[in-house]
């Protein structure tokens, strides 16, 4: 049946693309900040619940709404470094304190959604017509997701290799302290990175929030899919990040062929466990250097 | 009577957590080994001892040691694999480890129910005041086994490895011998309160294995400081009794449970940025 096949590849493609828009943000910040911001679902989580208050309970401008959220989001993400990471970098925590800093925190925003919008499930009614490609069904939504994710990272990795911010931001990840004898300032540099990558993560969370459903745990969930992506391609390097979240939707996709779909999280967790295991620098291979 | 019995309950809470927060601090502040997956051990204890008491009808002390020994197995096979990586990766591994379980939890329906959870555990006495004292023997035994082991020759080679495991390793200790018997040792312990906390509630379901429960052990830990047995039992306490008033207050149980969590997570955030090594801690976190 080889419509059910393209069908499998299909939904592959749009879950690596989903995964892609959370793991390109995850990784940006880990390759200039050195360490792992889990909160970075949180940001995507409260920002898709910030959209369903603005565009379905106050109803304003749905394109309005859209924008608002991702001024949300940058803000939401620039005020986590500020309140935690930042006196935490003062009095030089390991890396391992930044990390539970970083789940405490999105435990944190969690808790808040689940006390403001409740525990049901909640949904951003839109047009969304299906199109058929060869027996396979994709919606708009979905073509957008895939379109946004590309467009999205090409114009990273023009920042990266053609601003001079882009390379400020190299600096920073390669050696901070060298970029500061340049005179580079990296918490200003680290500002800019929480503001791009939440605006990611702001971008996933309006376009996840308007394909999926809403739950407060949505943010956990994916931000250990996009950053099994990231482990997968290199959490280093948001190329590699978003090469691997492709390859995780398409296994996890193609799998559930031989298994349950319930399964399709224990996937990703045997992937990411394999990948740390035996190839902790991801297939892109870049060595990780040691913060 | 009422208020009794609720202080006879945050009590016997106060106890099975203090176990596993002693147990956890073995392995990441005497030991080294940062593991996010100890409440995996935690969930596996409980359903293994549930279902052997329930399905094979084992008594119960035997389906406790059985919960702890399933742990303590789940323990040993983590460890070795993942006990080489270091600091950020063996965090990932083990809180990946802690997620596998709950999807095993949901997933296997002809074991588990999946997420309908398993009803109708059997209590081990019916009277509260007399399990609240079977449960603190068994947290002041805990406390000794690890308090006596931290002073061992056993212990004190965990801690150089924590300290320095190149330096260990030279001075002839097999480290990832020592790193995988800690981390068997702590999960032995974890699946015990697991198994005491399933025949207490009576119900569990994959729920067991939630991140918010990772925060709340370490928010624990760390309180009460790495490397002391003494301050995680503290510290267990002061973050059991700290949300309690909020039950009095009466807000909705809707929010109540939110309102725990944030709490956890903001005390966590306060004690790592102004106070990383809570009230009796030895050592920062690697």
């Amino acid at each position: 049946m080889p419509s059910i096949a393209l069908q499998l590849i299909l939904n592959g493609l749009i879950a690596g693309a989903v995964y892609a828009l959370v793991a390109s943000g995850f990784s940006l910040i880990y390759s200039v900040t050195k360490f792992m911001h889990f909160a970075h679902g949180a940001v995507l989580a409260i920002a898709a619940y910030a959209l369903f208050t603005l565009a379905v309970s106050a109803g304003i401008n749905f394109y309005a709404a859209i924008l608002l959220t991702l001024v949300f989001a940058c803000i939401v993400g620039v005020l986590m470094d500020w309140a935690v990471y930042r006196p935490l970098r003062k009095r030089k925590a390991s890396s391992a304190v930044l990390l539970i800093a970083s789940i405490a925190l999105m435990t944190l925003v969690n808790a808040i959604v689940l006390a403001v919008w409740g525990a049901d499930v909640k949904t951003i009614p839109t047009i969304n017509p299906v199109f058929d490609v060869l027996g396979a069904r994709i919606t708009l939504v979905q073509v957008i997701i895939i379109a946004v994710s590309a467009i999205l990272l090409l114009a990273l990795w023009f920042l990266m290799k053609r601003t001079k911010l882009g390379k400020a931001m190299r600096a920073v990840a390669d050696n901070k302290d060298v970029a500061q004898t340049v005179g580079i300032n990296p918490e200003r540099i680290y500002t800019w990175t929480f503001i791009i990558g939440s605006l990611l993560a702001g971008v996933a969370g309006v376009l996840i929030g308007i394909e999926q459903n809403l739950y407060p745990q949505m943010g956990v969930s994916l931000v250990i899919k996009g950053f099994t992506g990231a482990v997968i391609g290199s959490l280093v390097s948001v190329p590699g990040s978003v090469l691997g979240s492709f390859i995780l939707g398409l296994v996890e996709n193609i799998g559930i062929w031989w298994l349950p779909s319930g399964y399709k999280d224990a996937i990703a967790f045997v992937l990411l466990f394999i990948f740390l295991l035996f190839r902790p620098t991801g297939l892109l291979g870049v060595k990780v250097r040691e913060a | 009577m009422a208020f009794v019995n609720y202080l006879i309950h945050l009590a016997i809470l106060i106890g099975m957590y203090s176990i596993l927060t002693v147990a956890l601090n073995f392995a990441v502040g005497f030991t080294g080994l940062l593991n996010l997956g100890h409440i995996g051990f935690f969930g596996i204890g409980a359903y293994a001892s549930a279902l052997l008491a329930l399905q094979l009808g084992w008594p119960l002390w035997l389906s406790i040691l059985a919960g702890g020994s399933v742990a303590m197995i789940a323990g040993i096979l983590l460890a070795l694999p993942t006990t080489r990586l270091k600091g950020d990766y063996l965090a990932l591994a083990t809180l990946g480890f802690a997620f596998i379980m709950g999807s095993v939890a949901r997933n296997w329906t002809e074991l588990t129910r999946g997420a309908l959870g398993i009803p109708g555990i059997p209590k081990i006495v019916s009277d509260n005041t007399q399990f609240l004292i079977i449960v603190l023997i068994i947290a002041v035994i805990t406390y000794i086994v690890f308090f006596m082991l931290s002073r061992s020759r056993f212990g004190k080679a965990c801690q150089a490895i924590r300290d320095d495991e190149l330096a260990a390793k030279m001075l002839g200790k097999n480290t990832f011998l020592h790193k995988i018997s800690a981390l068997g040792i702590s999960a032995f312990f974890a699946g015990i309160a697991g198994a005491l906390f399933s025949h207490y509630i009576t119900f569990i379901d994959p729920s067991i294995f939630g991140l918010g429960d990772i925060i709340l052990l370490f928010s624990m830990l760390i309180v009460g400081g790495l490397g002391s047995v003494k301050g995680s039992a503290i510290g267990t306490i002061v973050l059991f009794l700290i949300p309690e008033p909020l039950r009095f207050i009466g807000f909705p149980s809707s929010i109540l449970g939110p309102m725990r969590e944030i709490i956890f997570a903001l005390i966590l955030l306060l004690i790592l940025i102004y106070r990383p090594r809570g009230l009796f801690g030895k050592v920062d976190l690697a």
